[in-house]
């Protein structure tokens, strides 16, 4: 079980790979989203937002209403930031459940595999 | 069937599909351009038996496909209800087959309707050639650019086309002054073994209906999936049967054995006003299936690739996130199968191929369901289906029935080129996931074992007797 601290470590590092990736930044034009994320083991809620290209930090919470809700375990939250998870294949699995529309469910992923290409 | 409340799925989003949008994208994933060949072909006044009877067949399908999409709320159901189900070498060998007829119902359309464009515009068959290439090059140019029908227009689209086809099918049948000749008796001048076929080729009159249940994500209640799915069974029993008898009532056998039957009922309703609007509604039934299609296919390629069961270059995206490469290679798959229809002229060998896939994947939901329901006796099921040992094996039964029938017949003769096509595609899937998938899972695996983790490892326990978090290894 990840702890808060460790998801928001994680994210920190996602979040600065991802808005130095120019390419990603391309593929974010004009997608202004919010995003939820909800830790089932933990029941910690978190809210990203992504606004003119550029990730926002992440808060606790999940106020306000969400263009895409991501529901996973705190560990593959974790291991999802730091890149060391394929989103894809635990998506596949079904132990990565999504509530949104296909589009914002396939920018996500494009965004989970463009910021570690360089890997 | 029970049908229960749940929890929403895509409750609380911003951008949420409701019961509308749901049935018609049901109804538009399935009304195909193609849809009108295949009620041509169901011959007699009585023709409409057939689509019922294979209406009630696919409510089987509805049953089956509600209760594992409760089970499975995602765009990947298929993938996780059959490899739940079976050997996943097996699951997959039949997921690829099954996209096969993505590939062939969008080739078809494009045919079809290239061939009508060239027919009303006064131009040679031939001309249907450059018009179909024309035709897929815009889609798959619109879908690498991202574009995408929203919700309402979608609906306005698929709306449209059902009411101006009945419109169209009702004016043609009065039109015609004569009375039903033998509406009553399917059998009257015709086989049983020709019912039986003639129910296989309704069966696809409804095919990818169940595709709808790849947006289960983002509806706004769950139970709007398997509701709008019947209430799209039911439009499509009532204007499929509707074109079907209006077709074989007042068109002749060269109209009903043409490319496009649908202009000459068309014609026979309006005049040449009547061939337009067709022609019309024929084109936006194909730009539904175009776009529907290409966007269906292409990202669950994406996923599948991305899951490491494809190739990984079937995952790599434009800057629009689009997957280029399986919008791509589909455009080109659809294209050439195109062109050899219009080259053969081999129109119902396609349609004889769609039904017998399609009955092939009806079959193949029963056997998940009887199969979960022993595997995962305790997973929520928001949908039952009643007596699912019963009409599971009726519909494994029926289904593979049809499946059959549908694949060694073709315009009620004898022929097996469709059970060829099945099987070279069957073989070519089984080829790859047993010859060429290992190859790509070690791959994968290397380079993920080479990459090795980056999260860092986490700090030891804060005191003795405190229990401090598991060590997270660490990669190099």
């Amino acid at each position: 079980m990840a702890e808060r601290d460790e998801i928001f470590e994680a994210y920190a590092d996602w979040r600065q790979r991802c808005n130095e990736n120019e390419r990603l930044r391309r593929m974010l034009r004009g997608w202004d989203r919010i995003v939820h994320l909800v830790a089932i083991d933990t029941g910690d809620r978190f809210t990203v937002e992504i606004h003119d290209q550029t990730l926002a930090e992440l808060t606790d919470g999940a106020e306000v209403t969400a263009d895409l809700i991501v529901t996973a375990t705190s560990e593959d939250f974790a291991d999802l930031f730091w890149g060391d998870l394929n989103p894809s294949e635990k998506y596949m699995s079904g132990e990565i459940t999504l509530a949104g529309a296909q589009g914002d469910v396939m920018r996500l992923d494009a965004m989970s595999m463009v910021a570690f290409l360089d890997r | 069937m029970s049908e229960p409340e749940t929890g929403a799925t895509g409750a609380g989003l911003r951008r949420a599909l409701g019961l509308r949008t749901v049935v018609s994208t049901s109804t538009g994933l399935a009304f195909a351009a193609l849809e009108y060949l295949a009620a041509a072909g169901l011959a007699g006044d009585s023709a409409w038996i057939a689509v019922v009877t294979a209406g009630i067949l696919a409510l089987l399908a509805w049953g089956c496909f509600s209760e594992l999409n409760g089970m499975f709320p995602t765009a990947a159901a298929i993938r996780l209800y059959m490899k739940r189900s079976m050997d996943d070498r097996i699951a997959l060998t039949i997921t690829l087959s099954y996209l096969m007829t993505i590939v062939l119902v969008i080739a078809a359309d494009a045919f079809i309707v290239g061939t009508a464009i060239a027919h009303v515009l006064g131009q040679p068959t031939w001309a249907a050639v450059p018009i179909i290439a024309v035709l897929l090059g815009l889609a798959v140019t619109s879908n690498l650019r991202g574009v995408k029908v929203a919700g309402g227009v979608q609906d306005v689209a698929t709306y449209a086309v059902l009411a101006l086809t009945t419109v169209v099918a009702v004016t043609a049948l009065i039109r015609s002054h004569r009375a039903l000749r033998f509406p009553l008796t399917p059998l009257h001048g015709h086989h049983p073994g020709d019912l039986l076929e003639a129910v296989a080729l309704g069966v696809f009159l409804f095919s990818a209906f169940e595709w709808v249940t790849t947006n289960a994500e983002e509806v706004r209640r769950p139970r709007d999936i398997h509701r709008g799915m019947l209430i799209a069974l039911a439009v499509l029993v009532v204007v499929c049967s509707l074109i079907t008898v209006a077709m074989s009532h007042v068109l002749d056998h060269r109209q009903l054995g043409s490319a496009y039957p649908q202009l000459a009922l068309g014609r026979a309703a309006f005049g040449q006003g009547g061939l337009w609007l067709m022609a019309a509604v024929t084109a936006v039934t194909a730009v539904n299936t175009f776009i529907g299609g290409f966007i269906t296919a292409s990202r669950f390629i994406y996923a599948t690739a991305r899951e490491g069961s494809l190739p990984p270059v079937l995952a790599r995206l434009n800057d629009r996130a689009v997957p280029w490469v399986p919008v791509v290679a589909l455009g080109v798959l659809s294209l050439v199968v195109s062109l050899v229809v219009e080259a053969t002229g081999s129109w119902e060998v396609l349609v004889a191929v769609g039904a017998s896939l399609e009955a092939m994947i009806y079959a193949v939901a029963a056997f998940c369901v009887i199969r979960l329901r022993s595997r995962l006796p305790d997973q929520a099921r928001p949908f039952r289906l009643a007596a699912p040992r019963l009409l599971g094996v009726t519909g494994i039964v029926v289904f593979g029935v049809l499946a059959a029938t549908a694949s060694v017949s073709v315009a009620n003769r004898f022929n097996p080129v469709p059970l060829v096509v099945i099987a070279l595609a069957g073989t070519g899937s089984a080829l790859y996931v047993l010859v060429a998938l290992p190859r790509v899972q070690a791959k994968a695996e290397a380079v993920r074992a080479a990459r090795g983790r980056r999260r860092p490892p986490r700090a030891p326990a804060s005191g003795p007797g405190e229990p401090g978090p598991e060590a997270v290894p660490s990669g190099p």
